[in-house]
């Protein structure tokens, strides 16, 4: 029964936390450029609205077109009950858990992107092969980040990674792991999620042409993807296992409330990349975590 | 005894089958399968018991007594032989017809049994003499099944490619058995771990084995041969035909010591196998040639998994090991599924179609549901996705990577760039299966004859469908397959005999039902959802054109161009380009092609340097008798010259 209650809310937090994320990041640009900018609450309503829309479909498209968003949001989902919450621990912890994670973020990339191709536009076939490839270099950096964390810990398993602070490398992997955040989650400098010109576009390019439900489950994938990644960051980089459950759950979602912060800072100030140096940039962020490796391999005394 | 007679069952059962070829292909199949099935359950048997058939007869061979063994390392890949030995009988009785091929489809039902057969008894042989037959008639049966179509010139020139390189790893072979015999006396094998002076003979073990099981840099026979044969045939040489070079890596490590390089050696060739092979499967137009440098890739992540075994046992720290070695091993089924499957499933669509190229296909989707449905569930078996079996393998040498680095043993440097790399391994086989499904299947048909494309008969859905679903059992109760990967890995390594599953495979089980479950769910519910709601159709968003054709569609090579750009140093792909010119151009054209490198730039110049000496050489060699009497004369001198001066010292 505990257990039940615990998933429940557990999904509860993540499905409707989700959300926000994006509503913090918009509301943060426009604070810097000096409008209102639209409510935090703006993406629940959008989501809400979509839900209960009528769906244009291309005449190209087979099932794969509305499986894909769902089947990708499943597996984020999936990535977020993997994640410890701070003192609530994850709902499924194993050895290898670490893993199953980055792959479940891989599924979703594929079905996301399969489910762009469906519609045979050069557009969307252009966003989806970006997303691909520069997904390889962030995948080579998560993994790397993920290395640090199970060489402090002698672990691979994300509850017990994710507990002590990240140690003497901690702002190299917070920089390393930030940079990723912001490809990942398609935020400037690699992507801009508000432009409208396709030809310069990788992930607000792929969903071009789906609309309604399908189009809601992908924008909440996002956000949820965007908080995943938050969560990520803070407990790879804070000490939470220390602190007290309540001092833990305060800290964790300070520090997401910062990094939300840091992102709509820096959407504002920067201007997006030429997309030749995106890969020059995601390889920073895989040496950024690469010397962090070194650090704690030294840190731990070899 | 009991697999014994399963055994003599599943032998004639090839046998019978092979008599009734001609004449009557139904009893051919019948035969075929009841002789698979009861291979499969000797398999299993010994699988299941870990016991060892072995049977002996005093009737020489060549001057040697038959010994034949069936251990569980050998029944891990009898299993596999005879699942993919069945399927494809089926298959081909439907691809391979005797209308659309009337000379060579009994032919090619002869041949089928001859390797099925001839790849069992390399399993069994337990005398070098023997194995080097078997395996020599095992190459020779592979050889006329990839030249079915001989009457095509690009398949005579794979085949023969094939049947050269082949003869190349067997000359290697033959070279390792007979110093083997000859230090230590005997063509018998067996465990002969306390014989430092046999360590040396790994290296041409790795090349004879590393030839067949097709590992970077020794792969060029693979791509041309596995694409120009008929799938079927395809999918049981990239399934079982390249992964005997595995069970003769396998069988060898763990018998016979091995150099301490060793380790090393195999570890790094299985990287660079894993991530060129999909770099330069990225790089392919032609659906099945892709799908060939996929298994360079894949084989190189069972060599991973065999590698840092190696280099754990010879450091004596067994317990990542393990984890290491049944992720390799697992892989080897694993891999035998899901490319059986791609392959099958490739077969369907140039069935369908009449070509290959993915440039020319596109939106098959609405044409063969089935075959697209079976190919997708494929491609996220091998892009290592869960829920499925690819990603099992692939976490469990994950698992025993990240345990090598815990330890901060010699190995822990190592592991680091294995395991990035394998990360980048399987983020470039997810783009490069992406682009597959994507040009083959979705969008709309690119020409004419994509368009009439019709679904396939159950014959050959039917086969698919198993592999299929065997990928999805291993995916989804992966611990139910654990004894057979501990049995098995325990032959190679005896202190594993007791290998306890990994407490989380269960685990990982649980949360790939709950997670095909729940998007399967999911897919329905957003599905109601968009019913309910109303949907109307339209033309694709591109960007308010009304009009939008086919070739308006992304193709494959702009899909991989931004990641075949990084591979440009090895790919070297040859870009034909005649780009817009003056104010009105009328035409331009792009096309790009991506060379066997290893082939192209390496074998073929090696070759025509031999060939140009070989030509000097000839002149020695021109048919008047009185220069040959003066080599004689030349010849005795010299002899005599060694011989006096031998004799003074």
């Amino acid at each position: 029964m505990t257990i039940a209650l615990d998933m429940l809310l557990r999904l509860f937090v993540w499905l409707l936390l989700a959300p926000l994320m994006p509503g913090i990041v918009n509301k943060v640009k426009a604070w810097v450029a000096g409008r209102r900018g639209p409510p935090v609450l703006q993406l629940y309503y959008d989501l809400a609205k979509l839900w209960r829309k009528g769906v244009v479909l291309s005449t190209a498209v087979s099932p794969v077109h509305i499986a894909g968003p769902a089947v990708a949001w499943i597996a984020l989902l999936g990535a977020a009950m993997l994640l410890p919450v701070g003192p609530g621990g994850a709902v499924m912890a194993f050895r290898g858990d670490a893993l199953l994670f980055v792959y479940l973020l891989a599924l979703a990339r594929f079905c996301t992107a399969a489910a762009a191709l469906d519609t045979g536009s050069a557009f969307e076939g252009m966003g989806a092969a970006r997303e691909v490839s520069y997904a390889i270099l962030s995948e080579a950096a998560i993994l790397t980040a993920l290395l640090t964390l199970a060489l402090q810990s002698e672990s691979v398993s994300l509850s017990t990674m994710l507990a002590p602070a990240a140690g003497a490398g901690a702002a190299l992997l917070a920089a390393g792991l930030f940079t990723v955040l912001l490809a990942e989650n398609c935020r400037v400098p690699f992507d801009d999620p508000n432009t409208h010109l396709e030809l310069t576009m990788i992930h607000e390019v792929m969903v071009l042409d789906h609309s309604g439900p399908p189009l809601a489950v992908i924008l909440h994938g996002a956000s949820l993807k965007l908080l995943l990644f938050a969560v990520l960051l803070a407990e790879a980089v804070l000490p939470l296992g220390k602190l007290s459950a309540l001092a833990a759950v305060g800290t964790l979602m300070g520090s997401v409330l910062v990094i939300a912060v840091g992102v709509g800072l820096v959407e504002s100030l920067l201007a997006r990349f030429a997309f030749r140096r995106v890969p020059m940039f995601l390889t920073t962020a895989f040496l950024l975590c690469l010397f962090a490796l070194l650090v704690a391999w030294k840190g731990g005394g070899a | 005894m009991i697999p014994g007679w399963l055994l003599l069952v599943a032998a004639t059962g090839v046998v019978v089958g092979m008599f009734s070829a001609f004449r009557a292909p139904r009893y051919w199949l019948g035969a075929l399968l009841g002789g698979a099935l009861a291979a499969l359950t000797a398999a299993i048997w010994i699988l299941g018991s870990g016991s060892i058939w072995d049977w002996r007869s005093s009737f020489p061979l060549g001057g040697e007594p038959i010994h034949l063994r069936l251990d569980a390392l050998g029944a891990f890949f009898l299993a596999l032989l005879a699942v993919l030995g069945g399927v494809g009988g089926v298959y081909a009785r439907e691809y391979w017809n005797d209308r659309q091929h009337p000379t060579s489809a009994p032919w090619g039902r002869i041949w089928w049994n001859a390797l099925l057969l001839n790849m069992a008894l390399v399993l069994l042989c337990a005398n070098g003499l023997h194995f080097l037959i078997a395996w020599e008639l095992f190459a020779v049966s592979g050889y006329f099944l990839i030249t079915l179509e001989r009457h095509r010139r690009e398949v005579r020139a794979a085949g023969w490619l094939y049947f050269a390189a082949s003869h190349a790893g067997t000359l290697c072979l033959f070279a390792f058995f007979a110093s083997l015999a000859a230090r230590t006396g005997s063509w018998e094998f067996g465990p002969l771990r306390e014989h430092p002076n046999l360590a040396p003979l790994f290296w041409l073990a790795l090349a004879g084995f590393g030839l067949k099981a097709g590992l970077f840099p020794l792969h060029i026979w693979l791509p041309s041969a596995h694409a120009s044969a008929p799938s079927h045939v395809s999918a049981i040489l990239s399934g079982v035909a390249i992964k005997m070079g595995i069970y003769g890596l396998m069988r060898f490590t763990g018998w016979l010591p091995v150099p301490d390089a060793a380790g090393w050696v195999v570890a790094v060739l299985g990287v660079v196998s894993a991530v060129l092979g999909v770099a330069f499967a990225l790089g392919q137009h032609d659906l099945k040639r892709l799908l060939a440098y996929h298994s360079v890739e894949n084989i190189g992540i069972i060599l991973i998994g065999l590698g840092f075994a190696m280099v754990a046992t010879a450091h004596g720290n067994a317990a990542w090991a393990q984890l290491a070695f049944a992720g390799g091993l697992l892989h080897v089924w694993n891999h035998g599924l899901f490319k059986a499957l791609l392959f099958l499933g490739a077969g369907s669509v140039l069935h369908a179609t009449g070509t290959r190229e993915m440039s020319r296909l596109g939106g098959l989707w609405h044409a063969m549901p089935w075959t697209a449905g079976l190919f997708t569930l494929g491609a996220v078996a091998i892009s290592g996705l869960p829920p499925l079996n690819g990603f099992v393998s692939e976490w469990l040498v994950y698992l025993g990577l990240f345990d090598a680095m815990a330890a901060r043993g010699a190995a822990a440097w190592a592991v680091i760039p294995a395991v990035v790399l394998l990360g980048v391994t399987g983020a470039l086989a997810l783009a490069c299966f992406v682009k597959v499904c994507g040009i083959v299947f979705l969008g709309t048909p690119r020409t004419e004859s994509a368009t009439r494309a019709h679904e396939s008969g159950w014959l050959m859905l039917g086969p698919m469908a198993v592999l299929g679903t065997a990928c999805a059992a291993i995916g989804l109760a992966p611990v139910l397959f654990w004894p057979a990967v501990a049995r098995a890995s325990a032959v190679w390594q005896p202190l594993w005999i007791d290998a306890a599953p990994p407490a989380s495979l269960v685990t990982v089980g649980a949360g790939h039902l709950a997670l095909a479950t729940l998007g399967a769910l999911a897919a329905v519910a957003v599905w109601h959802r968009v019913k309910r709601n109303g949907v109307s159709r339209t033309v694709t968003w591109d960007c308010g054109y009304a009009a939008p054709t086919p070739r308006m569609q992304y193709t494959a090579g702009s899909f991989s161009g931004i990641i075949t750009g990084w591979f440009g140093w090895i790919l070297r792909p040859q870009r034909h380009w005649r780009p817009l010119q003056g104010l009105f151009p009328r035409r331009a054209s792009f096309s790009e092609h991506t060379p066997e490198t290893v082939l192209e730039q390496v074998v073929e110049p090696a070759g025509s340097v031999v060939l140009r000496i070989s030509t000097a050489v000839r002149r020695l060699q021109h048919g008047r008798l009185q220069a040959y009497i003066l080599y004689l004369l030349i010849g005795l001198a010299a002899l005599a010259l060694l011989t006096l001066l031998g004799g003074a010292r």
